[in-house]
């Protein structure tokens, strides 16, 4: 099988959660032989080469963050200029988020459904995770503990061309967290997470404070 | 204060818009964005962790969003794509994310962002086209639950004597 991966996320692939991920996701998709070719939507000079590898592959994945719900703004221009395929193509997603419950990105799985016959192309399942917001701010073990399970997902999508199985959909992990996690994590929002946020925007050269309101 | 951006280059559904709403005595700013630039969101987090509430995205949107904090109602009208509102439509509603701080928090038994201004505007949309209107309702609904309103409803640009009557 050779894949059409394209990176629906409009940030740039230096800092792209959603790449480091298809990094990891890849590295065990190679491994039964099934090659791919990746653009990035972020960079509208791959934009022709893309709608041409879209017309040509018949085995698409998309992977995208969520962005209000759905998919970004900059992914939809894009996808505005394919035409849609005839070909019984097969298209499946990985769809991630900030947010850590499943819940969260449901709504956006949604449209990809209703994207993918609009697409003309064979729906073959959404690999949903949230949680994955920090990647871009973390290093090494701890960053590699959250993109590090993609590399099995790479597998089973190399064996199964979709994301229809019930590994799959363990994957995503709690829809929503029982109440004693939300309580636990509701402090830690409010301690730990805010210290976390202050540094970073420290080191980003943030003088303002994280609430500050510009235009009042 | 409601405030009404049109992201299609068709005036006169905002013509239609400012002759029903004349007649029940209602007022809005609206934004025409034909002649504006718009970019998309780049998902670089600046107006979270270094510019707080401040787009890096320097366009005219920054016009819209400062309107936005002190609207009760903001109405997207907008053309579809592939069952959906096309980019212009879609980027109006990326590019309000300054409005939420990186804080978080639990709203019910979901995780949400802190908002930055304790203004609420509730959202609406207008669209042209054939959207895959259950879903897009759904979805506005789940859209507002992110700024902490609530959906307005989703009428197509031959309704708008029904949006008129939600706008107050």
């Amino acid at each position: 099988m050779h894949v059409l991966i394209i990176n629906g996320s409009p940030r740039v692939k230096k800092y792209s959660n959603t790449d480091k991920i298809l990094g990891k996701f890849t590295a065990g998709m190679k491994e039964n032989g099934t090659s791919f070719e990746q653009y990035e939507v972020s960079d509208r000079k791959q934009w022709d080469a893309m709608r041409k590898a879209f017309t040509e592959n018949s085995d698409i994945l998309i992977a995208l963050p969520l962005y209000v719900e759905c998919i970004p703004g900059l992914l939809m221009e894009f996808l505005e200029t394919v035409s849609p395929k005839t070909d019984g193509s097969r298209i499946s997603f990985i769809l991630q988020s900030g947010f850590a419950e499943g819940i969260q990105l449901r709504c956006g799985e949604e449209y990809l459904k209703i994207l993918a016959k609009k697409l003309g192309c064979i729906y073959k399942g959404t690999l949903v995770k949230g949680d994955n917001f920090g990647i871009r701010f973390i290093e090494g073990a701890q960053r590699e503990k959250i993109t590090d399970p993609y590399t099995q997902m790479g597998r089973v999508y190399a064996a199964e061309g979709g994301f229809d199985s019930e590994e799959c959909r363990r994957f995503t992990g709690p829809e929503i967290f029982p109440a004693p996690v939300r309580l636990m994590v509701g402090l830690m929002f409010k301690t730990f997470a805010k210290k976390s946020f202050k540094k970073v925007a420290a080191a980003w050269g943030c003088t303002e404070a994280l609430d500050y309101r510009p235009y009042e | 204060m409601i405030l009404i951006v049109n992201t299609t280059s068709d005036h006169s559904i905002t013509d239609e818009l400012k002759k029903q709403m004349k007649e029940k005595g209602t007022d809005a700013e609206i934004i025409e964005t034909d002649a504006l630039h718009i970019s998309h969101c780049i998902g670089c987090n600046h107006c979270w962790l270094k510019t707080p509430g401040v787009c890096s995205v320097k366009d005219d949107y920054e016009l819209i969003l400062k309107k936005l904090i002190h609207a009760g109602q903001l109405w997207v009208i907008s053309d579809t794509a592939l069952g959906f509102l096309d980019h212009k439509g879609k980027n109006i509603y990326d590019r309000i994310l300054p409005i939420a701080t990186m804080y978080l928090k639990f709203v019910g038994n979901q995780m949400r962002h802190v908002l930055r201004y304790d203004n609420k505007t509730d959202l609406g949309i207008i669209y042209t086209g054939e959207p895959e209107r259950e879903y897009l309702e759904r979805w506005n609904e789940r859209a507002a639950l992110n700024f902490g309103s609530k959906s307005l409803g989703v009428f197509s640009s031959n309704e708008i004597k029904e949006a008129v009557s939600c706008m107050c």
